[in-house]
């Protein structure tokens, strides 16, 4: 760097508030923070969303599921014997015996098809579910169950009510045709986990009551699987390992929805592409305030190439000067977009549609990886849009200027 | 020893229709150590004689030499030849607003490429040498008209240059400034040799000078 050059700059550096805050840089700081701001609040907020997704579908799914492969329910020495075979992967940090299927619930003449959920109760069982428990017990018991809250919602059910549940047995037809078995359960809790479909559809219960409903005896329908957390990204590689170390008669496939989240994370820098045009936008106001400055300091100019400096020396003081101010408007941005995303996190008057986004709330996440990227992009447009003008400097004549000052 | 000279130098402006031929086989030659004073009315060319010797622009015709060799304001060299060779002190005095009197001194030396520690030095030596010690730290904007000129010419004198060029320097300043600042060339030229070519229209400071040339119809007298 030329020390010209670096003399302005420390200037710039040493005393911002003189050289740097200028009314005619106004509307070109203006425009870069409400540009990025605008597209930083929406990426804070599609982080957040994406992140509260994939922790949710994460922990409330499993990762793999093991099952017969004709569908057979699983006797309790098979469930041990693969328990026992899966817990001894390094990948594998639980293996549950579980029951799930579909049935009506119903309250009256309110009726909702749900996914029953049944687990062990005992210590060493699931629990996965139980922090998402938002009132009511998280212990499951015999005789009772956890509703999904949007569930009991439409059914017009609440704690300590009785939910009915109806299950058609294709395989036990009576005299007078096939007749659906039907239960009734107090509930004990209610589930609220954020991932709308299982808050509208899922009902927990003990195994032994799924076995009752399905008239089995002491059998497992499935083991649900879940991977230790830096191999949930290779579910579906591991579930073909499972599958070719369980042998015959056994299936291991991937359940995670990895599918969704790539979808989710496809969209985010989707809005994030779409958002940098509003910073380009921005930039032509950099151009406009670029312009004026040259305008504005034609005698400067002037006077730097009488003197001896090169048109690149001109224009690199020039830009210094700029970038600095387009670089303080990023940063300022990116502040702006925090307060904007945390503000949308939390108004209270438009929430998001759980059966169309899955989850029914935002959620912020500031990833330093996306402020980065943010910050980069930005700088790049704004330096691209700085000397785009400054290319004028070198067709400026030094004599029109000092006859024209 | 010639510094600096311009030999058959023609130079015309276009305005619309109507053409204004300001310079008509105008010569020049600038000895070490003179102090040339080039009058003539307003409007007679003047200013365009030394924009063309300091390598501002260029003649439509003749040619400009350095030490014998022959430059043009368009060659890659030309900044260079202008930073290290030639000083400019103009009627406007063309200060960077933005820097300090020191700092604004020390500019040509440090477009030059030479540290700010060594520029900032020679500047203050010359700002004390012009009796500006006491207004380092001032901007063009506190400092009074002789007080600018004085700083342009410290700034116009900080790369050693052979040649100082000074376009109407006393012509923004009223009679008693305009005294202060041609003593000052005068005392300039005598105990450093210093070499001028000043642009007045001031007949009565022109007459103080031993060399004068008057500017008449495009042809230098």
């Amino acid at each position: 760097m030329n020390p010209a050059e670096k003399l302005f700059l420390q200037l710039y550096l040493n005393h911002p508030g003189r050289y740097l805050l200028r009314f005619s840089f106004i509307f070109m700081v203006l425009g870069i923070v409400l540009s990025v701001g605008i597209l930083a609040a929406g990426l804070n907020l599609f982080e957040g969303y994406e992140r509260a997704l994939r922790s949710l579908l994460l922990d409330s799914f499993p990762h793999i599921s093991v099952q017969s492969v004709n569908r057979d329910y699983l006797d309790q020495d098979q469930v041990a014997a693969i328990r026992q075979d899966l817990l001894a992967q390094p990948e594998v940090a639980s293996a549950i015996p579980t029951i799930s299927f579909n049935a009506m619930a119903y309250n009256g003449s309110k009726v909702r098809g749900s996914l029953i959920r049944a687990y062990d109760p005992n210590p060493g069982g699931a629990d996965h579910y139980s922090k998402y428990v938002s009132s009511g017990s998280s212990r499951l018991e015999t005789g009772k169950v956890i509703v999904g809250h949007y569930l009991a919602q439409e059914l017009g059910l609440a704690l300590g009510d009785t939910l009915r549940l109806v299950y058609p047995q294709l395989d036990r037809i009576t005299p007078l045709g096939m007749y659906p078995s039907e239960h009734s359960f107090i509930i004990s809790g209610i589930y609220k986990s954020g991932y709308y479909e299982y808050d509208r559809s899922q009902i927990l219960c003990t195994l032994a009551d799924a076995q009752s409903i399905l008239y089995i005896q002491s059998s497992t329908g499935s083991i649900e699987v879940k991977l230790k957390g830096t191999y949930v990204d290779d579910a579906w590689e591991i579930s073909r390992n499972f599958d070719r170390m369980l042998g015959n008669g056994l299936t291991a496939f991937p359940v995670a929805n990895s599918g969704l989240l790539r979808v989710v994370r496809m969209q985010k820098w989707l809005i994030f592409v779409i958002f940098c045009f509003l910073v380009l936008i921005a930039g032509i106001n950099i151009i406009s305030a670029v312009t004026t400055q040259i305008l504005d300091r034609k005698n400067e100019i002037a006077v730097l190439k009488t003197l001896g400096a090169t048109p690149p020396t001109i224009r690199q003081i020039f830009q210094n000067q700029m970038l600095l101010v387009c670089l303080g408007a990023i940063v300022l941005g990116q502040l702006f977009g925090y307060l904007l995303s945390w503000l949308v996190v939390k108004q209270d008057f438009y929430h998001l549609k759980g059966d169309v986004y899955f989850i029914d709330r935002l959620e912020l996440y500031v990833s330093p990886l996306n402020q980065i990227i943010i910050f980069v992009v930005a700088a790049i447009l704004a330096v691209i849009c700085i000397r785009i003008p400054l290319r004028r400097i070198d067709r400026m004549q030094i004599i029109d200027l000092l006859r024209n000052p | 020893m010639i510094y600096l000279a311009g030999y058959s130098l023609y130079k015309a402006y276009y305005d619309q229709d109507q053409t204004i031929q300001v310079l008509k086989n105008a010569t020049l030659e600038v000895e070490e150590g003179d102090l040339v004073v080039i009058t003539g009315q307003s409007g007679c060319g003047k200013s365009t004689l030394l924009h063309i010797l300091g390598l501002l622009d260029d003649p439509d015709q003749g040619k400009v030499c350095i030490l014998g060799s022959e430059v043009s304001a368009h060659q890659a060299s030309a900044p260079s030849i202008r930073n290290r060779e030639i000083g400019f002190v103009f009627q406007f005095h063309y200060l960077v607003e933005d820097l300090n009197a020191r700092e604004n001194v020390a500019l040509p030396m440090l477009i030059a490429g030479n540290t700010k520690h060594s520029a900032l030095a020679r500047a203050d030596e010359l700002l004390q040498l012009l009796g500006l010690e006491q207004r380092l730290k001032h901007y063009p904007n506190q400092l009074s008209g002789g007080e600018q000129q004085r700083l342009a010419l410290a700034r116009a004198l900080i790369n050693q240059p052979k040649i100082v060029l000074a376009d109407e320097p006393t012509g923004n300043l009223d009679p008693g400034h305009s005294r202060e600042v041609w003593q000052l060339f005068h005392k300039l030229n005598r105990e450093l040799g210093q070499t001028f070519v000043i642009v007045t229209h001031d007949p009565e400071l022109a007459s103080q000078s031993d060399k004068i040339h008057e500017l008449k119809d495009g042809i230098l007298i």
